[in-house]
């Protein structure tokens, strides 16, 4: 069956659960940036599977929180270095 | 869960963990995030898909529908597929091997690119899902397809696209009635507004959450390649790489009509073709790495131009099991490629089908794809979908008064230089 609908208003202040990878280039993979993360902004941070070798480290993440926040959290990741991409990874195909 | 079989299909299934899904539109394992794949019963596949069956059925990807995921009768695009597969004697003796083969997608129905065997299996599934609109965010081939397809059957269709794209593919999208969304902003920025647009509004994104179907209308070509081959899977196939899906879905076809005893099991290998300045699968490839790092696209093979590459690490582990190879060229070796495919073969390709071209070329001259040996080339899309990219690159035209005299005029210069 297609799923329900779920098109209501996007306020800043609702409350979303967004799904991410992450990954890091060498410089960045002894930074505990998640912490940092937990701690900058009102989110709830849950790795859900991890690979980290001293070539690349790949997080994959989920974020609760206020979209707002969660738009925040994803800039800052981004200014940070880390590639983020959405868990479906390449929404736009060729 | 319990199996509930919908046609030859019996459940969606992680590739990474092997759990087992419903057969809905949804993609991703919820434990580990593994990409979804629509498992088959072959038993009861190898009872009905026959080479007679097969060959008694019209000239169609659906020829093959039994491993195709849709529960009934394919309702969209059931003329798409069944390209010619060309034997490239001129362009063999060029690219100095012994036997090359055309798999030539540059005129499949109706858009004019591999792009419409899977939509037309993303679209006949979301059909039987019960959705009424269908979406996907693309950079030109999908965007035509996608909207061209759900006119054909009546789907309302919403198209995502680069606010910078050219004027020519934002027509070929327009012209069929489709809601065409032009974003503004960083790629990045985009594939996570169409990932969000995609889970908020309950449609059919085709690349999203129908991509488990979606990919395996790629098997299709496979399917092809093999029947037009006399049943045979060729020694070396080369398949463009952007997601890197559709050469995953090439090992998938070889493996599955062996399994069904329609070919006879054979060596083969699965090389992989990207351009330069879009080329991470290649980098990691070429570096022994089972990984990919990511890049910011810079090519002006635009319908490769995947930075994060969704199946980079199992196209990485396909050329690895058998043995393929992957390179990447210059855009002056695309344009070279595109060239030499058409000089010789007469077949106008677009970019990526000129990045397979000279990545071929370059395997052959490495001694990866031995000489010897016999080729396959996955052409995808159509020349005339990116003149932009060759304009002012294949030669001038040369203009005379309407006199007999001056024609003879460059006739004799010719033969001059010809001499």
């Amino acid at each position: 069956m297609a799923a329900k609908p779920k098109n209501k208003p996007t306020g800043q202040d609702t409350v979303q659960q967004t799904r991410l990878w992450l990954m890091y280039p060498p410089k960045l993979i002894k930074k505990p940036l998640i912490w940092e993360l937990g701690h900058k902004f009102k989110i709830v941070t849950n790795i859900r599977q991890c690979s980290v070798s001293d070539e690349i480290g790949i997080v994959c993440l989920e974020l609760d929180g206020k979209r707002q926040e969660v738009k925040a959290a994803i800039k800052w990741l981004t200014k940070s270095g880390v590639s983020v991409e959405p868990v479906e990874i390449s929404a736009i195909a060729g | 869960m319990s199996e509930k079989h919908e046609g030859f299909m019996k459940a969606l299934k992680c590739r990474e963990c092997g759990r087992e899904y419903p057969l809905a539109a949804t993609h991703v394992c919820e434990f580990d995030f593994g990409p979804l794949e629509v498992a088959y019963d072959y038993d009861r596949i190898k009872k009905s898909l026959t080479k007679a069956a097969i060959q008694s059925r019209p000239n169609s990807m659906w020829r093959y529908r039994e491993l195709l995921p849709v529960a009934g009768e394919p309702t969209v695009g059931k003329q798409v597929g069944f390209t010619p597969l060309v034997r490239a004697d001129r362009l063999a003796k060029a690219l100095g091997i012994r036997e090359l083969w055309i798999k030539n997608d540059t005129v499949n129905y109706p858009t004019l690119s591999f792009k419409d065997r899977v939509v037309s299996v993303a679209l006949s599934r979301s059909v039987e899902l019960g959705f009424k609109t269908v979406a996907c965010a693309s950079t030109g081939n999908l965007a035509n397809s996608v909207a061209a397809n759900a006119a054909s059957a009546g789907l309302k269709s919403y198209v995502f696209i680069p606010a910078d794209l050219e004027q020519g593919k934002i027509v070929n999208s327009l012209v069929y009635g489709a809601n065409v969304i032009t974003i503004k902003g960083h790629y990045d920025e985009v594939n996570r507004l169409c990932a969000e647009i995609a889970g908020k509004f309950g449609w059919a994104f085709v690349n999203v959450n129908m991509r488990p179907y979606y990919a395996e209308g790629s098997k299709s070509m496979g399917y092809e390649i093999m029947e037009q081959l006399g049943w045979n899977i060729p020694q070396h196939t080369v398949v463009p790489m952007a997601s890197g899906s559709l050469l995953t879905k090439i090992q998938k076809s070889y493996q599955e009509f062996t399994k069904l005893g329609l070919v006879s099991e054979s060596a083969y290998s699965i090389h992989g073709a990207q351009a330069t300045g879009c080329s991470p699968i290649s980098v990691a490839q070429k570096a022994g790495l089972d990984f990919f790092k990511p890049v910011k696209p810079n090519t002006i093979a635009k319908s490769l131009a995947i930075g994060t590459p969704a199946d980079g690490f199992y196209a990485l582990r396909v050329m690895k099991e058998t043995g393929g190879a992957a390179d990447d060229v210059t855009d002056d070796e695309i344009r070279e490629g595109i060239r030499m495919l058409a000089e010789n073969e007469g077949i106008f390709a677009e970019t990526a089908g000129g990045v397979t071209t000279a990545v071929a070329k370059k395997l052959i001259a490495s001694g990866k794809i031995p000489a010897n040996d016999s080729a396959v080339l996955c052409i995808t899309g159509n020349g005339l979908k990116t003149l932009d990219a060759v304009v002012g690159h294949v030669g001038k035209t040369r203009e005379i008064k309407p006199s007999l005299r001056e024609f003879e005029a460059i006739l004799a210069s010719e033969e001059k230089v010809g001499a």
